[in-house]
């Protein structure tokens, strides 16, 4: 592999709805798949400051087709977006889609054959059309989300065996960790509490995120005054033991859009292009790992691949983000970067270290629990957020240092490892 | 008339067979089959018998309902982490122990602990599932 882009490839601009409910959040309540997408999209070409006649390719991604009903989103969506009479493909990377986009779009651009690329990324994960209805939606149950999202895992032998993302993801994962670096069960609880408190903490200063209540008023509302009294209460259940509900992953309905352009491309750019400086994508079938189920070998592999794309190393890193629809899954990854140091991931959320202030800056925006995540639309709010930070126009949850180098790491179920370096330049 | 290796798979499991393929290049094993070997690639490939016999490693617990109706009379189930005798790492139902913390908290001091398979019935198919033998 010559892992080496030809040319320069730059963001332009970025748009995200809020993440939540098509049903019930107010930004999006009542609004259709393809509005939402269009909302995104306006905002990234405005951000970008691009006319939709400029773009020459449109990549968009969509996982759960039965809460869509929307296989080829190319069409459906083109004259919601002007995009009518590009090039253009529906694909599909889980919960990496987004930013697997701007690697097929990068490639488009750094190749020669496109100048301007849209990426677009759209999901529903709380309802479906009702009836066949054009507008109306309803709810669907929560099992019947995670039936539909499991057909990205081992359909042969793992789910039809009992394959279930809560232990494999989360509580097998959160036992080895707490072993292998001689955690007792009390002190993850109450590091996962922490690593919580600072992502809602992050979700409460951010307008687009699905949960912006923070933990604290959370549990006032249920009438506890100590939220870790909260946190251990049966508000708040194991969802695989020892990983409770508020460690994981908060399902969310939203779209997300990036305008991305070669170099000659962005010399009117009303705000700050961003470099794509690099990348790594590693696929994997399961089990995602062996003997050690913190270490995931694929991830290894795409920081690597990133790292020797951009030129960076993990000292370079100034925000990271890293997938955590599993809180101790994020862990071990930030770790596996070279972010945090080994086994000290939960030490350094209870020291506050993790938070916008903190000097290891995590997961801004709230992440996939206070954030939320809506499978195709997250790596794209993730990279939102990134482009935003360095900016520096997050407002008060802005990051102090405005990062210069951001990496954005995803999980694709199951697994396609993504992980884009970001330069401000 | 092909033969679908994953139909194969369950049908052997149903006599009690817990079958792989063994790699005539690498040597190593790819369990469950597929159509080629996982580690290299080479299609020199033949059916192989492990012993479903291992360690777990970790055992937590499933959601309920689940997300698969296959297991709505078995949810929640504890489902485990077990390395084969083989050398290959393998994840399923653990029969036999109780979901609530408690009890899960004890397996997570004593693992890991050796299991052996048992094969169970879910919907009419039969699947790779493992219970504990405790060596006291
Ligand atoms: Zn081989």
């Amino acid at each position: 592999m010559k892992n080496k882009l030809k040319e320069p490839v730059y963001i332009l601009g970025v748009g995200c709805t809020r993440f939540g409910n098509l049903l019930e959040t107010p930004e999006i309540k009542g609004l259709t798949l393809q509005e939402m997408a269009a909302e995104a999209v306006k905002e990234a070409l405005d951000d970008s400051g691009t006319d939709p006649s400029e773009i020459d390719a449109i990549f968009v991604g969509n996982v759960t087709m039965h809460t869509s009903t929307l296989p080829a989103t190319y069409s459906q969506i083109a004259k919601w977006t002007g995009m009518q009479f590009k090039a253009g493909v529906h694909f599909d990377g889980a919960c990496s889609t987004t930013n697997i986009g701007i690697t097929l779009g990068a490639m488009g651009i750094a190749s020669g054959v496109y100048r301007k690329v849209l990426v677009v990324g759209l999901e529903s994960t709380l309802s479906q059309p009702k009836k066949l209805s054009p507008f109306d939606r309803e709810t669907i149950p929560t099992e019947e989300m995670w039936l539909w999202t499991d057909y990205c895992v081992n359909q042969a032998y793992s789910v039809p065996q009992g394959y279930d993302i809560f232990p494999s993801y989360n509580g097998i994962i959160a036992q080895a960790y707490c072993k292998k670096y001689g955690i007792s069960i009390e002190e993850f609880e109450k590091g996962m509490f922490e690593l919580c408190r600072t992502r809602r903490l992050h979700g409460s200063m951010n307008k687009r995120a699905i949960n912006q209540e923070t933990l604290e008023d959370e549990a006032k509302r249920f009438g506890f005054d100590d939220p870790y009294a909260f946190w251990k209460s049966n508000y708040n259940p194991f969802l695989a033991w020892p990983s409770r509900l508020r460690s994981a992953v908060s399902a969310a309905d939203g779209a997300s859009a990036i305008v991305i352009s070669s170099e000659d491309g962005i010399q009117d750019a009303p705000n700050l292009p961003i470099e794509v400086k690099g990348w790594g994508v590693t696929i994997s079938d399961l089990p995602w790992y062996e003997e050690d189920p913190t270490y995931m070998h694929y991830d290894t592999l795409s920081f690597d691949k990133a790292y020797d794309m951009s030129g960076i190393t993990a000292a370079d890193i100034d925000y990271l983000h890293v997938h955590d629809c599993s809180h101790i899954s994020s862990i071990c990854t930030a770790e596996l970067s070279g972010y945090l140091p080994k086994g000290e991931g939960l030490k350094y959320a209870e020291a506050g270290r993790l938070r916008f202030d903190g000097d290891r800056p995590m997961s801004t925006h709230g992440g996939r629990h206070a954030f939320g995540h809506a499978w195709a639309a997250s790596a794209g709010a993730d990279t939102y957020e990134a482009v935003k930070q360095m900016r520096g126009i997050c407002g008060e949850r802005q990051i102090p240092n405005v990062p210069k180098i951001s990496v954005v790491h995803t999980h694709g179920y199951a697994m396609v490892s993504t992980v884009m370096v970001y330069g401000r330049r | 008339m092909p033969k679908s290796i994953i139909r194969g798979y369950y049908e052997d499991l149903e006599q009690k067979k817990v079958i792989g393929k063994k790699c005539n290049q690498c040597g190593k094993i790819t369990f469950p089959p597929t159509a080629i070997c996982e580690h290299c690639g080479s299609r020199e490939i033949e059916t192989f018998e492990l012993t479903g016999e291992g360690e777990l490693l970790f055992v937590s617990h499933s959601m309920a309902p689940p997300p698969n109706p296959r297991f709505n009379k078995l949810a929640p189930y504890a489902y485990g982490h077990v390395k084969l005798k083989e050398g290959v790492f393998v994840q399923g139902i653990v029969t036999g122990v109780g979901i609530d913390p408690a009890s899960l908290e004890e397996w997570y001091h004593k693992c890991p602990v050796k299991v052996v398979p048992d094969i169970i019935d879910a919907e009419g198919l039969s699947i790779l599932a493992f219970k504990i033998i405790e060596s006291q």
